[in-house]
């Protein structure tokens, strides 16, 4: 039920700055939308109503935003939401090689939660990793790459133990331009 | 004055404007799907590519560089542009599907796009015959599809509010809906959900359509995405006629289209006109149809009992009216008009009583303070409230009303198309030992207390005029037969492929619902016939010249003005805001 739902007094305080920042109340929808995720953990249709009701815009609006990006989740989910990119790249390196064996090893279908709500498997499209296929993204966090059984054995093993992975994309170049 | 060339030909322009517009304005073919006039341009279909270039300009001396020709040189853009949003500039070309064939191509391959999850299931689709993407298929689509996997699903049947059903994967998400509901009828109740190919227009979750104007959308979806509820597989579009009329539920008139097979309105749309409705209605004034087909009173009806009436001939009914009008002293009849009645039945019932000696036609309008809004419902729930006004008739409430029927005055009360009696529940027996005289078109809590029962034509039937709360005078055109009426013989009529082509011996066409009625107008000028009262009037054409001549407020209209212009717009000034009786 919407009631259950309810930002605290520093969290609307935080919402007022973030509708400071734009010119137009609908541009801190994703924001806000972030901000209920972290706290609820989701953004189900009544969290998308608070959301909606707080920034006063239509319930349709907000609706459709969260609609449109999987990042969101529109469904309580696991507390490591594991997005498997399944798109081309990662898909020529055997992506559902790597899905399969998630499968197997959670005992639950892509798309699916296991029952201790740990985990939540999801194929995803195109995450810009594609150099490091296949990959995968642990809560809208960080990159998993170059994923092998073994890595995600060893991945599922840590998350179980509290442990998150590390960075580990290509070390940043920082280019010199001529005049800095 | 500025030009701009299009596929070779010079136009000129005054209003700056959108390349689209313009080429509609000046009857130029375009294909387009997410433009709507209307409403913002999103420029999302992009169907309505074209290839757009403006001179080059010499920067040094400000004048457009030449070609060897003397030609104007153009820079084209990098990319086709959509010509819906690109805005016009002087010496800007145009080339379209016409003269380019890169733009040709262009169009095929966007179609081939936006069909390609398309169910192409046009056979048991509501939209075929009038659909823009069949037509625009049929025009400038390819031939067949490259893409032969299976469609993507979506879901179909869907009842997003009581009036509006959604078949997700006709859909070809031009947001004409979710504008609708954002910047005209203002609810936000519609969004896009999802991305890519999986999203559709849906509402937030346990919200359902309820705009009081979600009809509307079915009309602008270009696809048959969105159908109505009520109208789902009745007909096909190309099965009925469709006549000019005007909305009869309030006081707004929004022009309509009513929409007639086989002598029954099967749908009422609305008709574009600037300065009343632009291109859109309530969902009410679509629910009309049903009093126009159904509950109708064919043929007079005297009353046998206080519960039974029985069905009467036209001359038994014209004698009996003629009987009691001699029976009674001029001022022992009441006479009410109708706002729900057009200017000339008013005008004739309020003229022949005149002639009869009766001093007052009253009327009772037919206003629920807080029903309207400030877009295309009114207070007013009818059409012609103006109308009485203006002729003159006496302005009476449900409190005067009761006390004029009960009084001991009348003996005799003469109702012109008004649910008196239903819409301010009096009790029949009020006017108990009156004799009672209705005119209507459907059985009614008013034909229940009437003695006898005088059945006329509807909007859908008859020519008449009605007068809008913005003081705009209006007519309708005849849309069903009745008894009398031949679709063929009545010029106004208009005709589907069906009266076209068909005989009254073809079993798909049909020549039943018609209703054993005439106009109320045409009843009077026969019984002053039958009194020898001069009142003769051929037509309703002729009542409203008589009427133009007599009443200031009304010189110069016509009915060809009105046809002509849209309708008139009166000089409020000159209609009384009330005349309290
Ligand atoms: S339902 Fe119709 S109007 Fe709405 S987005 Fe789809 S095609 Fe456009
Ligand atoms: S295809 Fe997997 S990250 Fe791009
Ligand atoms: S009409 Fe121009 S892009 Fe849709």
């Amino acid at each position: 039920m919407a009631d259950t739902y309810e930002f605290s007094k520093e969290e609307l305080e935080q919402i007022e700055k973030i509708k400071s920042k734009y010119p137009e109340v609908q541009s801190a929808v994703m924001p806000v939308l972030w901000l209920a995720q972290d706290k609820f953990g989701h953004v189900d249709s009544d969290v998308q109503k608070l959301v909606a009701d707080t920034l006063g815009l239509p319930r349709a609006h907000v609706h459709g935003v969260a609609t449109f990006y999987t990042q969101y989740y529109k469904e309580k989910m696991g507390k490591y939401v594991l997005d498997v990119c399944g798109s081309f790249s990662c898909q020529v390196c055997g992506a559902q090689e790597i899905i399969r064996h998630l499968e197997e090893k959670l005992g639950i279908k892509e798309g699916e939660t296991t029952e201790d709500g740990m985990f939540s498997i999801r194929e995803v499209e195109c995450l810009g990793a594609c150099g490091y296929a296949p990959m995968l993204q642990v809560t809208n966090d960080k990159y998993v790459n170059h994923l092998t059984k073994e890595k995600i054995d060893k991945l599922i093993e840590d998350l179980k133990a509290g442990k998150e992975p590390e960075f580990e994309s290509m070390p940043v170049v920082y280019h010199q331009t001529s005049d800095s | 004055m500025p030009e701009i060339i299009i596929d070779n030909v010079r136009y000129e322009y005054e209003q700056p404007g959108k390349v689209l517009q313009f080429m509609l304005d000046q009857g130029l073919d375009l294909p387009y799907f997410c433009y709507h006039p209307s409403m913002s341009i999103p420029a999302n279909c992009r169907q309505c590519l074209v290839k757009a270039g403006t001179p080059i300009v010499d920067r040094e001396t400000g004048k457009p560089e030449l070609d060897e020709d003397g030609n104007p040189k153009i820079r084209y853009f990098p990319k086709f542009m959509t010509a819906c949003s690109l805005d016009m500039s002087d010496g800007m070309v145009v080339h379209t599907h016409v003269t380019s064939e890169e733009v040709r191509r262009a169009q095929a391959d966007n179609l081939e796009l936006i069909l390609i999850n398309h169910p192409l299931d046009c056979p048991i689709c509501d939209q075929a015959g009038e659909c823009p993407l069949q037509i625009l298929t049929y025009k400038y689509g390819p031939e067949g599809s490259r893409f032969e996997h299976k469609k993507v699903h979506k879901p179909k049947r869907i009842q997003l509010g009581p009036r509006v059903v959604l078949d997700a994967e006709r859909c070809i998400n031009c947001t004409r809906c979710t504008r609708f509901t954002e910047e005209i009828s203002k609810s936000n109740q519609l969004t896009i959900v999802a991305r890519g190919d999986k999203n559709y227009p849906m509402t937030a979750p346990g919200e359902t359509f309820d705009d009081p104007y979600s009809l509307n959308t079915v009309d602008i979806c270009p696809v048959g995405a969105l159908t109505s509820a009520d109208f789902r597989f009745k007909a096909r579009v190309w099965e009925m006629a469709q006549t000019p009329s005007i909305d009869i539920t309030n006081g707004k008139g929004c022009n309509v289209d009513l929409w007639t097979r086989d002598n029954l309105v099967l749908r009422i749309t609305p008709r574009y006109n600037k300065e009343i409705n632009d291109h859109w209605m309530p969902d009410e004034g679509r629910m009309a149809y049903r009093q126009m087909n159904e509950n109708r009173v064919s043929k007079p009806e005297i009353k046998l009992s206080a519960s039974e009436h029985s069905k009467t001939s036209w001359n038994n009914a014209l004698m009996t009216f003629v009987e009691q009008i001699e029976a009674h002293k001029p001022e022992e009849i009441l006479v009410i008009g109708s706002p729900h009645a057009p200017v000339e039945d008013n005008f004739l019932l309020q003229q022949f009583f005149n002639k009869l000696g009766v001093s007052d036609t009253l009327f009772s309008p037919h206003i629920t303070p807080g029903k309207g809004d400030d877009f295309l419902i009114t207070d007013d729930e009818a059409p012609n409230t103006n109308g009485c006004r203006m002729l003159g008739l006496g302005e009476i409430d449900k409190k005067k009303l009761e006390a004029e029927l009960k009084s001991d005055k009348y003996k005799m009360v003469v109702i012109l198309t008004d649910d008196l009696f239903g819409r301010y529940e009096i009790e029949p027996s009020i006017t108990e030992g009156k004799f009672t005289l209705t005119f209507a078109t459907n059985y009614n809590a008013t034909t229940k207390a009437a003695d006898l029962i005088i059945p006329v034509t509807c909007s859908a039937e008859h020519t008449g005029s009605y007068v809008s709360v913005d003081g705009r005078i209006q007519r309708t055109l005849p849309a069903k037969e009745t008894l009398y009426s031949n679709r063929r013989l009545n010029l106004e009529m208009s005709l589907s492929r069906l009266d076209h082509f068909g005989t009254k011996f073809d079993n798909w066409v049909s020549d039943r619902n018609r209703i054993d009625c005439i106009p109320a107008w045409e009843f009077l000028v026969r019984t002053a016939y039958e009194m020898n009262l001069k009142l003769g009037f051929e037509s309703s054409r002729e009542i409203m010249a008589k009427i133009s001549d007599e009443l200031p407020a009304l010189n110069g209209v016509t009915y060809e003005r009105m046809d002509e212009e849209r309708g008139i717009q009166l000089d409020l000034k000159q209609i009384p805001a009330e005349n309290v009786s």
